[in-house]
């Protein structure tokens, strides 16, 4: 059969009678414009840092250096970035050890339990997630004076982890949630109590949650300035936020060198967390093979 | 092993009633079913026995020990879910052994315990895997291995083998009935499925909307049921529901159906006497039809014709749809019939052979 030859195969099917030029959208050029646009506005204050932190000759100006120097870096572990930071991760960790507990447990009892006014419960934790810090500042600073637990990490620790359970309360309580309930009824009808149940089942199956949970009590933590301000004014108990700004009226005159290279030293415990836990937290949740669909 | 017994149970959500003044008895070491459609509150009853809800009304014994606020773990019950529930963190070996683990046996207990259970599933080689490595099938095995394992005093299985496709739904009906002849522990069985249900059980227990309807061995319920629910759910196929009326002129009774009359025997006559008012419900088994040339009346044969209307061969037999009026009856008939689809054909059945309900309250009368 030739190229040229026509050939009926079945029913005519009747031609298009007019056709319609695609129409392009300028919507998506505009937004990638508007992204790249905002994607600068976060990329050039960290490309300062970074630049400026291996300046000798840094200023407020992005700019090359003449020569790379980590300069700046010995002179901001001189001036107390080591403690500093050792400080900022006893009050991150003490916190977050102890808002991940309470959270947990807490977000077990509410996701699982049938509790009295759980509903108002909820309302209530939800409401505490959105208190500002400044307004219990005042009474919590008249409260550790009573009890004289001013100037102590541990007790400044406790008030920090408590900024943060109202939120991992909720998250928590989500994901447990999400944990199919027969896993919790078999175990029961095994035999488990339900610290058995908690430990040996729950927990195992929520560590995506735990993490996200403990993360973000620990960047919450330790970024703190406020609570440790207040509570705690012993120098040696200073953690990297509240030394940044000692460091910066110190001085007189601003070191953006040695500023630079502080926060850059302040921000590596927080970065690795990231990088570490990222590998779980890609994982998500998987009950895979636990129960059907 | 223990008997387990509910008095009045009742169980409500609110204002919805899922088990209603529920009476029941298993015996020790009975297995039995409870089947009923969706939503007829067997698996909450299930939930009852095993801790998990607790009966609005009504108490449950296990043994002799009232059972009603003690907690599933302090109960020494062995579940199989319906969606295996196997934890997925956990090995295979390690789900096996969970409830030796909290109850502090021995490694070396253990280990024997499991790979004895394993090599009986035949899952040994299973061991280490994890329950996402598995075929429903070997999860359904690990499931049932971690309830063995429990030695309980009775087992409780919800819906076991509703995820499994039918040939192997029909090995694992062979292996929970071997495994019960080896371990005669009193279990209740909850499913939606009657073959299951048939095949497997000492005593059925058919539920709807949370009522009882009839407890009794496969072979009892299937040849009396108790009401037109129970006639109309048990068999497959369907049992054939016709509207009677009985016509009591004449010298004796007779019953109006399927556009004829045939007269019933002295025995069944008396019996319609306790209907209340004319109408039946009359129920024939399609094996209890057959098609036959036109024979005179006789007493107690009612002789139809019809139309085919559907034949659907099944290889050992053919179900044969034919309408009858307005109403369609199915017959099983030998494999190669001969029939076509549009042929006349007529059909026997004997009344003695039918079951006959109260058209208003739905009772069986004989």
């Amino acid at each position: 059969m030739s190229a040229d030859q026509v050939v009926a195969t079945g029913p005519e099917i009747a031609a298009p009678a007019v056709v319609v030029p695609r129409q392009r959208s300028l919507a998506r050029p505009l937004l990638n414009v508007l992204m790249v646009i905002i994607g600068i506005a976060f990329l050039l204050p960290m490309l300062w840092l970074i630049l400026a932190s291996l300046n000798p000759q840094a200023d407020d100006t992005l700019s090359v250096p003449h020569a790379f120097s980590i300069l700046n870096y010995h002179l901001a572990i001189r001036a107390g970035a080591g403690a500093a930071i050792k400080n900022s991760l006893y009050l991150a960790g003490v916190s977050t050890i102890i808002a991940t507990a309470v959270s947990t447990m807490a977000g077990f009892m509410l996701a699982r339990r049938r509790i009295r006014f759980k509903g108002a419960f909820l309302v209530l934790v939800l409401f505490l997630t959105g208190l500002p810090v400044t307004l219990l500042l005042i009474p919590t600073y008249q409260i550790f004076v009573n009890l004289s637990w001013l100037n102590s990490k541990f007790y400044t620790s406790v008030v920090l982890a408590s900024m943060s359970v109202p939120f991992a309360i909720w998250l928590m309580k989500n994901f447990i949630g999400q944990v199919p309930g027969e896993f919790e009824e078999a175990a029961a009808i095994e035999g488990a109590s339900e610290l058995h149940i908690l430990f040996r089942i729950v927990i195992p199956l929520v560590i995506p949650g735990i993490l996200v949970s403990a993360i973000l009590t620990f960047i919450n933590s330790w970024g703190a300035f406020l609570i440790p301000l207040v509570l705690d004014a012993n120098p040696s108990d200073t953690p990297g936020a509240v030394g940044i700004y000692q460091f910066m009226s110190a001085n007189g005159q601003v070191q953006f060198g040695q500023l630079a290279a502080y926060s850059v030293l302040f921000s590596v415990p927080v970065i690795i967390l990231y990088l570490i836990s990222s590998r779980w937290l890609s994982g998500g949740f998987s009950f895979a093979g636990g129960v059907k669909g | 092993m223990a008997k387990i017994v509910l008095r009045r149970v009742t169980k409500s959500f609110g204002s919805k009633v899922a088990v209603d003044d529920l009476n029941l008895e298993v015996e020790d070491g009975e297995f039995v079913i409870v089947v009923g459609p969706s939503g007829c509150g067997k698996t909450t009853t299930l939930r009852m026995i095993a801790g998990f809800e607790t009966p609005t009304k009504g108490t449950v014994h296990i043994g002799d020990t009232l059972m009603n606020h003690v907690p599933p773990k302090d109960r020494n019950l062995a579940m199989v879910f319906q969606n295996y529930a196997l934890f997925p963190h956990m090995s295979v070996a390690r789900n096996l052994s969970f409830g030796l683990r909290i109850r502090h046996e021995s490694k070396k207990d253990i280990d024997s315990q499991v790979r004895e259970i394993a090599e009986m599933l035949g899952i040994t080689a299973l061991l280490d895997s994890r329950p996402s490595q598995l075929s429903g099938g070997e999860r359904q095995r690990v499931a049932l291995g971690r309830a063995l394992l429990r030695k309980p005093q009775a087992f409780l299985l919800d819906e076991p083998l509703s995820n499994l496709d039918a040939a192997l739904r029909s090995q694992m009906r062979f292996e929970l009935k071997r495994i019960h002849s080896q371990f005669p522990v009193t279990t209740v069985y909850v499913t939606h499925d009657q073959v299951e249900a048939m095949t497997m059980a000492d005593r059925i227990v058919l539920l709807n909307h949370g009522e009882l309807q009839q407890v009794a061995p496969p072979e009892l319920l299937y040849a009396e049921p108790l009401n037109v629910f129970v006639a109309g759910f048990i068999g497959s196929p369907k049992i054939n529901l016709t509207a009677g009326h009985i016509d009591r002129s004449g010298d004796g009774s007779a019953l109006r159906c399927l556009d004829t009359k045939v007269a019933v025997p002295t025995e069944i006559a008396e019996r319609l006497r306790s209907a209340q008012g004319d109408v039946v419900t009359i129920g024939i088994r399609p094996e209890d039809v057959q098609p036959c040339s036109p024979l005179d009346g006789q007493v107690g044969r009612a002789v139809v014709s019809g139309r085919v209307e559907l034949i659907e061969p099944l290889g050992a037999e053919t179900h044969v749809a034919v309408r009858v009026g307005d109403e369609i009856v199915t017959c099983r008939t030998p494999p190669r019939s001969g029939l076509e689809v549009g042929s006349t054909i007529n059909l026997s059945f004997d009344i003695e052979q039918a079951s006959i309900f109260d058209g208003t309250s739905g009772l069986r009368l004989c």
